[in-house]
């Protein structure tokens, strides 16, 4: 498969994930008050919409267009969650720096980069039931394809794969770990957010 | 809730206008949610900037002035600014020798300080180095106090990076001092009551109206003990000795020590906290330089008190001694 992440594959992209975040934001709110603050929809809703509000301004930098993603989630929230989408936004911004079409083979590795940023950022490990373990689950499953179709839906099975596999266990980061035990049956909210992304990218089957 | 205001969201916005109008000869406000130096950043001078949630006045905001800090980022109560604001914070005190992010440990802030001087170095080349301020003897371990929380020692270590700063160093120069004074402050505090965050309407935390606790943080976080409220000269025993142990005090040493309110103690508490702390001072042999009793960091109207002791060298002593003006502390 030829071809790669361009300007207008980006736009198509985070429209469609803007779109899908719109129509979760109520059940990641909800999931979120379980765990912390409850605004995590608020968060990704109103994040992918400052990028779409902005898509036909991204350059055709892809760098520098993942840049101006990274920019926008940095711009409507302090909040813990939206810094370090931007960390792993601006983690493939720097990846991609200079180039206008990025191989579809480099899917895997570029949200590798991004989930080893946010790693650093959020001075997390992996196993403490968080995005990190999705973001790292998703990319080993991306790693050897170069088709966006197949890409998007093993970004999928795999986030949600891992959401199933992390529910009954106990959350050890962050304002969830706080809730100790009570935290074992209930869906990390980063996690959630990571499966209705890629849910975004490639619609479920029954969705 | 029995708050003075208009509308909970308005809060911070609201208090940042009428902290402009008040004092338009210490504050501006470049951006809504950053307050700078009225005449701009200082040609060829380190920029300070801070930043963290509101609720703590004099902390952060307050101490932008000469011989403090060049500007500061404002997040909700109890809130870290997002990394934007700090940009925006870093660019209006961005005099051209680089901007010092000078902050207290929480993670909120930390991630988005990290992430504002990331995202300038990308787009811009900017220079900037960060002092991370861990002064809360009861939020870690010695062998971890780099994961300790930063509480009202933070106020010494703005006035010593300050000063530096105005006597022309450079960046690395003016990060390794901040550093110094950071490492040199300790604090422990002890509240009685929690506070109230205009935007969720409800106390912090509950505690009976009896008890106080060790140690806590000043958003609440748990602390060493609970236990029924002691007289002030066992309080001042505890966290002497708490301090002591943490890292001693000699004869000879010279000390600053600031005996700071949460927000709803009086002052008149404080002194007499200060008394029994100043006598364990001189027990010991060490000279107390500028001591400072106020309000300086608090926790909108939590009652409570934190001691911070300074130990000084003569690098610090004099940074210490420099002059700087805010609306909220004069040193001449």
């Amino acid at each position: 498969m030829s071809g790669g992440l361009d300007r207008a594959a980006l736009v198509a992209g985070a429209k469609a994930v803007a779109a899908r975040m719109e129509a979760c934001g109520d059940e990641i709110n909800e999931a979120d008050a379980k765990l912390g603050d409850g605004d995590l929809g608020v968060t990704m809703t109103r994040g992918m919409g400052a990028i779409v509000a902005e898509a036909d301004a991204l350059p055709a930098d892809v760098g520098m267009a993942l840049l101006a993603c990274s920019k926008c989630f940095t711009r409507i929230s302090g909040s813990s969650f939206g810094t370090l989408v931007a960390t792993g936004l601006m983690a493939m911004a720097k990846a991609c720096k200079g180039r206008e079409e990025v191989p579809w083979a480099e899917a895997s590795a570029l949200l590798a980069a991004a989930c080893e940023a946010m790693r650093k950022r959020g001075k997390a490990e992996l196993g403490a039931k968080t995005v990190l373990d999705s973001l790292a689950a998703m990319a080993a499953a991306m790693e050897g394809k170069d088709a966006p179709g197949e890409l998007a839906a093993a970004a999928r099975d795999a986030a949600g794969a891992a959401l199933e596999e992390f529910r009954g266990r106990q959350n050890k980061l962050g304002r969830a770990r706080m809730y100790g035990e009570k935290s074992k049956g209930l869906d990390d909210p980063g996690m959630l957010v990571a499966l209705r992304v890629a849910e975004g990218l490639a619609p479920p089957a029954d969705g | 809730m029995k708050k003075i205001l208009n509308e909970p969201a308005a809060y911070v916005d609201e208090m940042l206008e009428g902290l402009v109008a008040a004092h338009p000869e210490f504050y501006a406000r470049p951006h809504p949610r950053v307050i700078a130096r009225p005449g701009g950043a200082v040609k060829d001078k380190v920029g300070i900037v801070t930043g963290g949630g509101s609720g703590h006045l004099p902390v952060f905001t307050g101490y932008v002035g000469p011989g403090l800090l060049d500007a500061c980022a404002i997040g909700d109560v109890f809130s870290s600014a997002s990394a934007e604001q700090i940009a925006d914070a870093m660019k209006a005190a961005d005099g051209g020798a680089g901007v010092l992010r000078l902050y207290g440990n929480y993670g909120g802030d930390v991630m988005n300080f990290d992430m504002a001087g990331e995202t300038l170095e990308v787009e811009e080349d900017f220079e900037s180095t960060s002092v991370v301020l861990t002064d809360d003897v009861a939020s870690g371990p010695p062998e971890e106090a780099a994961k300790r929380r930063g509480v009202a020692g933070m106020v010494y270590a703005f006035k010593m990076a300050g000063a530096a700063a105005d006597r022309g160093g450079d960046l690395a120069a003016v990060t390794a001092t901040a550093q110094k004074a950071a490492d040199a402050c300790r604090s422990l505090g002890i509240a009685l009551t929690p506070c109230t965050i205009p935007q969720s309407g409800k106390p912090t935390f509950e505690i009976d109206d009896a008890d106080m606790e060790m140690g806590m943080g000043i958003h609440g976080e748990p602390g060493i003990w609970r236990a029924k409220l002691k007289k002030a000269d066992e309080i001042a025993d505890e966290i002497w000795e708490r301090l002591q142990a943490d890292r001693p005090i000699n004869k000879g040493d010279r000390v600053s020590v600031l005996v700071n309110s949460l927000g709803a103690t009086p002052p008149e508490e404080l002194y007499i906290l200060y008394r029994r702390f100043a006598k364990h001072l001189a027990d010991c042999g060490a000279s107390v330089v500028m001591p400072l009793v106020g309000r300086y960091a608090a926790s909108m109207e939590m009652a409570g008190a934190t001691l911070t002791v300074c130990q000084l060298d003569a690098e610090l002593e004099e940074l210490l001694k420099a002059p700087a003006s805010c609306a909220f502390w004069q040193v001449s």
